[in-house]
């Protein structure tokens, strides 16, 4: 007798595709707004962006339902930080938080897909990128999701990011300035959208820098 | 591990103003070890009509010689070469042949129809053909050429302009792919001539 294997599964794939750029004084981060199972669509108006600091937003892919618990479990360590100790969280504070809180549950993982981006102590845009149990890195750019096979190779194309091995070290961040970041994002997602089946509906893009937190939207192929 | 990816390959073909541009990498590898770094995954089937082939290197091989084979009997017969639409429905009507064995490959066929008309298709393993308007791609690196592809195609280019974009998204693709790179190949083809150059990119 086989052996039986289950053929019910806890995760499941929402989709959907996930970028984030740092500037010298600002941080784009972007997501569609498509949350779908299979071949279904759930909703064309699903946020997949949280602010989980002053000047630190994340944006994740895959399966929403955990997305959903880390950022709860994220906004919870985050007040307790607060109490404690009487200020926000920096970005790279939360990013070392966020790869805590994924390997925690190394042996039954978040099936979530993070890009984390924001203003360093300095006021200089940073972005982290995460697999599903922490392993993380500061980059100049990121995306994740269905569509990042789709997108990661044109933002090397247009930014590209000197190799963190060589020598003198060299700074990650784009020259680009914030209208350029924004409309590259555009570009990226309007292609992705073309091709892959997931991405698509709206697109959320949020904007980090000095003043604040600015949010805008464009509409995708809804098909 | 797929059967596709046991050597690695990229191929893409770009349609331009009366023109049109082909463009393969240069490595050849068995699963992740490279043996050659100079592998030629486009061949010319007659002056205005290439033939790219990805997937496993030895179906690719014994595909183009049968291929060259009918193409040749073809000239014997017509007394002349044969139009791209024409040779597309020969690679389809090959491929289907061994519909329950098949070849493990995906063509890339780029050629000038009539009136100089470029003509670009690729087609599954199985003959299924895809006509399109401005590019193909195919090979362990499709997905990533298709974002690059569709994020740097313009309509109408010429060829030179044709030639920096197809080498730009050939070259930012095979960069996110272990199993193809080594350089690049692009073939250029006009009314006129054929400009065949090689690129180098990140030799790994």
């Amino acid at each position: 007798m086989v052996k039986q294997q289950a053929n019910w599964s806890p995760y499941d794939n929402n989709g959907g595709s996930c970028v984030a750029i740092a500037g010298a004084d600002y941080c784009v981060i972007a997501a569609d707004t498509r949350m779908s199972t299979g071949y279904n669509i759930l909703t064309r108006e699903y946020s997949k962006i949280c602010k989980l600091a002053d000047k630190c937003v994340m944006a994740s892919s895959g399966f929403q339902a955990d997305v959903k618990a880390l950022q709860k479990q994220l906004a919870a360590r985050h007040l307790i930080y607060q109490h404690q100790h009487n200020k926000q969280m920096s970005c790279p504070a939360m990013a070392q938080l966020l790869s805590n809180t994924l390997y925690y549950k190394r042996f039954f993982p978040y099936y979530s897909f993070n890009v984390l981006g924001g203003l360093d102590n300095e006021g200089k845009g940073c972005v982290f990128t995460y697999d599903a149990v922490g392993s993380y890195e500061k980059v100049g750019y990121s995306s994740q999701g269905s569509g990042s096979t789709l997108i990661t190779p044109f933002l090397d194309n247009q930014l590209k990011s000197p190799s963190p091995l060589l020598l003198p070290v060299q700074d990650a961040v784009t020259p680009l300035v914030e209208a350029e970041a924004i409309d590259l994002v555009k570009t990226v997602f309007a292609s992705a959208s073309e091709r892959d089946i997931y991405t698509g509906d709206k697109i959320e893009i949020v904007v980090v820098n000095a003043t604040g937190i600015r949010r805008e939207y464009m509409e995708l192929r809804k098909d | 591990m797929s059967i596709f990816e046991y050597n690695g390959s990229a191929l893409v073909a770009m349609v331009g103003k009366n023109c049109f541009a082909i463009a393969s990498d240069r490595r050849l590898g068995v699963q992740l070890q490279t043996i050659a770094t100079d592998f030629q995954r486009i061949s010319k089937i007659h002056d205005r009509l290439f033939l790219g082939l990805s997937g496993l290197a030895t179906d690719a091989q014994t595909l183009y010689q049968r291929l060259v084979f009918r193409h040749k009997l073809y000239q014997l017969r017509e007394e002349r070469d044969m139009k791209p639409e024409t040779f597309a429905n020969l690679v389809s009507a090959i491929l289907y042949e061994k519909r329950f064995g098949p070849y493990f490959c995906q063509p890339v066929i780029a050629g000038l129809g009539d009136e100089d008309k470029p003509f670009i298709c690729t087609m599954d393993s199985i003959g299924a053909k895809e006509l399109a308007k401005d590019f193909v791609v195919a090979g362990t690196a499709s997905e990533s050429l298709y974002g690059a592809c569709e994020s740097m195609f313009k309509q109408d280019m010429e060829p030179e302009d044709l030639f920096e974009t197809v080498s730009q998204a050939l070259l930012s693709s095979v960069d996110r792919d272990c199993l193809s790179g080594w350089g690049g190949h692009v073939y250029v083809v006009t009314p006129t001539e054929v400009k065949e150059r090689i690129l180098k990119g990140r030799m790994d």
